[in-house]
């Protein structure tokens, strides 16, 4: 595909989305913290529902290899990475969506939000080098490695490479175990009301 | 229309947008959002300090400056989708943050974002729709790292906002 079509796609993927979670205030932070700290479940129970749908989607596809994976070394690094992102969110009140989102709202917070983000991204640029982890391209053999801290390279794909199993069974596990946590809090939230009563 | 003026069940919100995330993953991969904001970060370095973002290896490498990285556009768009979903829904106005404290809160929140992404490769986004329904090990270790940070960031909240 051209550039220009990769943008237009993109481009279009990303209004839907804006407008979509614009109308129904979906919020992957409100998702986690809400959950953690109210006990409220009303964007938990839309992240696993989508969690569900994609896995099956995904897997189906990966099965008989289409599709664009993501390929890239894992390791500590996610962790960590993402424990400080986690903390960050719930303090700006935004994620990486909803802060683009809000922006397109007129919320001055979330634009700030945003401008460090882009700082954050700038210092910590700033860090990294190519020859030692932080995660460098020179660490990443597609194997664990740990001296560097990596595990390397693993996905439904490759779990189907080397069971000889279909990647859409470990698909459907996985589906088992989100619908399984989704039906949980299904029953947690009719406790709650018989109990409101 | 009904759509601009009631709220929309998240959970058909986002089952829709799963469905679209599984054409875009068959066309140019997964929904994602911190490599756009990376390659906008490298973009504003360049327009900022000019040539000297040649010094950096991480733009010379990892990210060099490209105005065509389609993931660019998909941030753009989220931003116009919302703009024109509360034009229609007259929920577009300016509003601040109330307090200082809040001020503060979201300029450390946004710092530690940015941080976090980078040193992961990774962002909240591509953990929950695109890494963990590919069943991606990452997947699993962001997930790990989102829940703990969550809940270590929900407990400071608390305190902070004294509730």
């Amino acid at each position: 595909m051209s550039v220009i079509g990769e943008i237009l796609v993109a481009f279009l993927f990303g209004s839907i989305v804006g407008l979509l979670v614009q109308r129904s205030r979906f919020c992957n932070t409100a998702a986690l913290r809400d959950a953690i700290l109210f006990k409220t479940y009303r964007n938990t129970e839309a992240l696993l529902l989508a969690m569900m749908v994609l896995t099956i989607g995904f897997t189906t596809f990966m099965t008989f290899g289409v599709g664009q994976t993501m390929k890239f070394d894992v390791g500590l690094n996610q962790v960590i990475g993402l424990f400080i992102f986690g903390i960050g969110m719930v303090l700006a009140g935004a994620c990486t969506v909803s802060t683009w989102v809000k922006s397109g709202e007129g919320n001055v917070g979330a634009i700030w939000a945003l401008i460090f983000t882009f700082i954050g991204m700038f210092l910590f640029s700033l860090l990294w080098s190519f020859d030692y982890w932080p995660p460098a391209p020179i660490a990443m053999t597609g194997e664990p490695n740990l001296e560097t801290l990596q595990l390397g390279f693993a996905n439904a794909e490759t779990l189907q490479e080397k069971t000889g199993i279909p990647a859409i069974f470990f698909g459907l596990i996985q589906f088992g175990v989100l619908l399984f946590i989704y039906l949980k809090i299904q029953a947690k939230k009719s406790l709650k009301t018989i109990g409101d009563n | 229309m009904d759509f601009f003026k009631k709220s929309l069940d998240p959970r058909i919100a986002l089952v829709v947008i799963a469905f679209f995330d599984i054409f875009l993953f068959l066309i140019l991969g997964a929904w994602t959002v911190g490599g756009g904001e990376t390659m906008m970060t490298g973009l504003a370095a360049e327009l900022i300090i000019g040539d000297q973002i040649n010094g950096i290896p991480f733009w010379q490498i990892v990210f060099p400056p490209d105005f065509g990285y389609w993931k660019i556009y998909i941030s753009l768009g989220m931003l116009f989708g919302a703009f024109v979903g509360a034009k229609l829904s007259n929920e577009f106005f300016w509003r601040f943050p109330g307090s200082l404290s809040e001020w503060v809160m979201i300029t450390i929140g946004g710092l530690m974002m940015g941080i976090g992404i980078r040193l992961a490769f990774v962002c909240n986004v591509s953990t929950f729709f695109g890494l963990t329904p590919q069943l991606n090990l990452g997947g699993y270790l962001s997930m790990t790292g989102i829940i703990l940070g969550a809940w270590v960031g929900s407990h400071i909240y608390k305190k902070v906002l004294g509730f």
